[in-house]
């Protein structure tokens, strides 16, 4: 690998690498400053949904098929962790993996059918919707492993590494930070794959024209994507400590994680990341101060948010200085052009 | 005569109970051009989409270097050696050009870094080298031919199949087009799918007509253009008993 | 007699389901749009029976009359504010899948804001809870509704198949583009189609308030139950949709009845999972239309 090219803010990667060692510095001195619990935990959140969205991104944004039921493979996770942790004391590190391939063998189970059969649009998404919904009515239903709609705590023993359980927030963050970097650095290695996923989602015929096996990486896309937000899941219930269906097996999650990603921009790197870092702060204000009374208020923003960007700026955020480039361009060659002629 | 790359051997396939393509055969010679021609609806691009098994064919065998490829998803059939176009051009509209070709070069490209330093050559190749940055969706026809042509060379085939690349270009573009067609030959065979007469007269070693699925006639150019089944199927009884 | 009273009970549900959809359907039939507020609209139309009913006493049955045009408006506010910036542009379906995902975060939230989370239901006075039919019984409410979604259904079935603007709205669902050359204003039947598809729904909501509680999560409940109902149907299909409301009415209530109400949520799904993958068309799909 080119160092030198790495630490070239003119390329892309460059500017990439720029962007995580500046967030991983001011997370490092977070950890460290006297900035409070409140907003340690509003961080915590912000990397939280960076992360997740970005696993979200590596299915959804990349490949364009749009699912509104990744909850599922988090609950799923969240679930077998827990359950694991509770009935036979196992380290949720270990259980979090267990939590991983079962969210990936049901994502096996839907995605290949999808894919096999060319499940796409409208109706991709309505069947990722109804796999997290069995996934909710059978949490629900199974009260004495899951303890139905009112939840399931995770008993406090000690802080302690091993047991994934920790005192102060500050060791929550640093693991949700290498948690993200992994994913964003797991991506930028995937950079043919990113490629194939690309064109695959412009157009699976021309993809598969071009010697690109279309079904082969979309699942791989998929249960990469079940896999990392199912890590997330373990680490919502080591931070949370409490998980019950309708937070963690809902829509709003599955939502969020598609709003974040398209508010940053859907199919980049760090678009995801953007998106949260935007989102999460105002978000998680907007809740704790206008108390009960606004309870919606929030997620009353962020649906307006969501239809806003859609309509005004689908690819996100990320995409301002280009299309502002553009526009100069466009505007100096005017200008040119208008010399020209005068 | 060469060597033969690709031999279609008594192939079928129907849709409902339409035979779209109905027992035809013909083999392919190394380096050599050749023109599938028909009127419309005669199952020229149905014979494209057999070949590359975007449909799956009913009966018969294709072998590709004495090797049948029947059952190779598309994706494989292209590592083999055999890239088709689409005859509605297939950009990735999401994608820059460069990206676009880039996409292609990944097939025989052990890295990606390999397949960027492909780019640029294929970009000029098909003179799209001064657009590399914009966006696929954004092309005039011509570009979007060219396009959908760089993508399918920068796969490295051995078989090109190119469907209707001519359509909808004005007659010097198409003079342009067919001149860089003849130049890969040197490089490739080329399966071309075409209307225009003229393309078909000046580029084709050999031809075939299709007519309702069938093989009706093939042979050299001005052979095939005067055999009275195939004046027939053009223009109608009417006209070959006239 | 169970046997029955369960075919008899799930062909009422089955209807409320097919009342629910209708205006989904036909949404997606015409527009290509998946209305993922759908259910919300739904909640809306509740809660504004619920309120005409307790503020001003009209029964939910009358009170569909004046829903019905309010509703047509709504749905003409949120087609030129949602919707229709969306069609004709890249990833259509993508993004109004996206964008009506976000409606549903803003209804469900302002009716929160506004009515907090309680739960809300009425109580009709209007004789008998249910009727005795030759032992089975009956829910009056649900045998109104159905009884309503049955005169809906052959009104609209009636407008599309022999009215002028049915027919354009038949041509606009099958070619959009076709129907631009015949000099079809297919912006208006959308506009139209979009409005009336979310008047159904309201009307529909004020219909089951005597059966169901209004909470500004109602429709998210509703809203998956449609898309199966839909879908199972085939999207775009109208009489699909009625079938497709008959069948997961009767599969639900006998679910409910051997297995629990969830284990009836989760068999009504894989029904849904199963027709996507083998005939996404739907039963009725495509080759049968109308």
């Amino acid at each position: 690998m080119n160092v030198k090219k790495l630490i070239n803010t003119k390329t892309q990667d460059g500017r990439m690498f720029l962007a995580l060692g500046v967030v991983t510095v001011i997370l490092l001195v977070c950890c460290v400053a006297p900035i409070g619990i409140y907003n340690k935990h509003i961080i915590i959140q912000t990397m939280f949904y960076a992360y997740m969205a970005t696993a979200w991104n590596l299915m959804c944004g990349y490949t364009g098929r749009l699912s509104l039921g990744h909850s599922a493979y988090i609950a799923v996770a969240a679930y077998t962790s827990l359950i694991l942790y509770r009935s036979f004391d196992l380290t949720p590190w270990l259980g979090m993996l267990a939590g991983g391939v079962l969210a990936m063998a049901l994502m096996l189970l839907i995605a290949f059918p999808c894919f096999r059969f060319g499940l796409k649009g409208p109706y991709f998404t309505l069947a990722s919707i109804a796999v997290m919904e069995i996934t909710r009515y059978l949490l629900t239903s199974m009260r004495e492993l899951t303890g139905g709609s009112l939840g399931m705590s995770l008993p406090y023993v000690k802080d302690d590494l091993l047991m994934f359980q920790f005192d102060d927030k500050e060791p929550y963050l640093l693991i949700i930070l290498i948690f993200w970097l992994a994913a964003i650095l797991l991506l930028w290695k995937m950079e043919r794959t990113r490629y194939y996923l690309e064109a695959i989602r412009e157009d699976d015929d021309a993809a598969a024209a071009l010697g690109i096996s279309v079904n082969k990486n979309l699942i791989k896309a998929a249960l990469l994507s079940a896999f990392l937000v199912a890590l997330g899941g373990t680490f919502y219930v080591q931070y949370y400590r409490y998980v019950d269906p309708t937070t963690i097996c809902g829509s709003t999650m599955a939502l969020n994680l598609a709003l974040i990603t398209i508010i940053g921009g859907s199919g980049t790197i760090l678009g995801p990341t953007i998106g949260a870092i935007l989102v999460i702060p105002i978000s998680e204000l907007l809740r704790t101060n206008l108390g009960d009374k606004l309870s919606g208020l929030n997620l009353f923003v962020y649906g307006i948010l969501l239809i806003v960007m859609i309509i005004y700026m689908p690819k996100g955020v990320i995409s301002i200085p280009g299309v502002l480039k553009h526009k100069l361009a466009a505007r100096s060659a005017k200008e040119a052009r208008g010399e020209g002629n005068g | 005569m060469a060597e033969t790359i690709l031999q279609v051997q008594n192939i079928s396939k129907s849709f409902g109970g339409l035979k779209a393509t109905n027992g035809v055969s013909f083999d392919l010679h190394q380096n050599e051009i050749l023109s599938i021609i028909g009127p419309n609806g005669a199952g020229k691009s149905t014979l494209f989409n057999l070949i590359t098994n975007f449909y799956r064919i009913d009966e018969g065998d294709i072998l590709y270097k004495g090797k049948s490829i029947v059952g190779l998803m598309p994706d494989q059939i292209c590592k083999l050696g055999i890239t088709r176009t689409f005859q509605v051009a297939k950009p990735f509209s999401g994608l820059t050009i460069f990206d676009n070709i880039l996409v292609g070069c990944l097939s025989k490209s052990a890295t990606v870094e390999e397949a960027r330093s492909k780019v640029d050559g294929i970009l000029k190749m098909v003179k799209l080298d001064k657009k590399a940055d914009e966006m696929g969706g954004r092309l005039t026809t011509l570009e979007r031919k060219r396009l959908e042509l760089g993508k399918a060379l920068a796969t490295e085939p051995e078989v090109l199949m190119l469907d209707e690349v001519m359509t909808g270009l004005k007659p010097h573009e198409m003079e342009e087009m067919m001149a860089f067609i003849m130049d890969l030959k040197k490089r490739m065979t080329i399966v071309v799918v075409e209307h225009v007469m003229k393309v078909i007269n000046t580029i084709s070693d050999r031809v075939i007509v299709l007519d309702h699925g069938t093989k009706i006639a093939e042979g050299i150019p001005q052979e095939v253009m005067n055999d009275p089944q195939v004046i027939e199927a053009y223009l109608g009884r009417s006209a070959s008993h006239a | 007699m169970i046997a029955l009273q369960i075919l008899a009970s799930g062909i009422l549900l089955g209807g409320i389901y097919a009342l629910i959809s209708v205006g989904l359907n036909l949404i997606f039939g015409v527009i290509k749009v998946v209305n993922m507020a759908h259910g919300d609209f739904l909640m809306l139309g509740m809660y504004a029976a619920y309120f005409l009913f307790t503020g001003l006493a009209v029964n939910p049955y009358v009170s569909s009359i004046i829903i019905f045009p309010v509703f047509m408006v709504i749905g003409y506010i949120v087609f030129r504010l949602v919707v229709k910036p969306l069609l004709g542009k890249a990833e259509t379906e993508t993004n109004t899948i996206l964008a009506t995902s976000g409606l549903q975060f803003v209804l469900q939230n302002l009716v929160l804001m506004l009515f907090t989370a309680d739960y809300r239901a009425i109580q009709l006075d209007n004789g008998a809870a249910s009727f005795n039919l030759g032992g089975i019984m009956l829910s009056a409410n649900r045998t109104w509704a159905f009884l309503i979604c049955l005169v809906l259904a052959v009104a609209l079935y009636y407008i599309l198949m022999h009215t002028r603007l049915g027919a354009q709205v038949r041509a606009v669902s099958q070619d959009r583009d076709a129907s631009v050359l015949m000099g079809i204003n297919v912006d208006r039947i959308y506009a139209l189609t979009f409005c009336v598809g979310v008047a159904m729904v309201g009307v529909a909501g004020a219909i089951i308030l005597p059966i169901f509680s209004a909470y500004p999560t109602v429709g998210a409940f509703f809203s998956t139950s449609s898309f199966v109902v839909v879908v199972l149907g085939g999207l775009g299909s109208f009489t699909g949709a009625l079938l497709g409301g008959l069948i997961i009415g009767i599969v639900e209530t006998a679910a409910g009845v051997f297995a629990s109400t969830e284990l009836a949520q989760v068999f009504s799904l894989l029904v849904f999972l199963i027709v996507l993958f083998v005939r996404p068309q739907g039963l009725l799909g495509k080759g049968a239309r109308v």
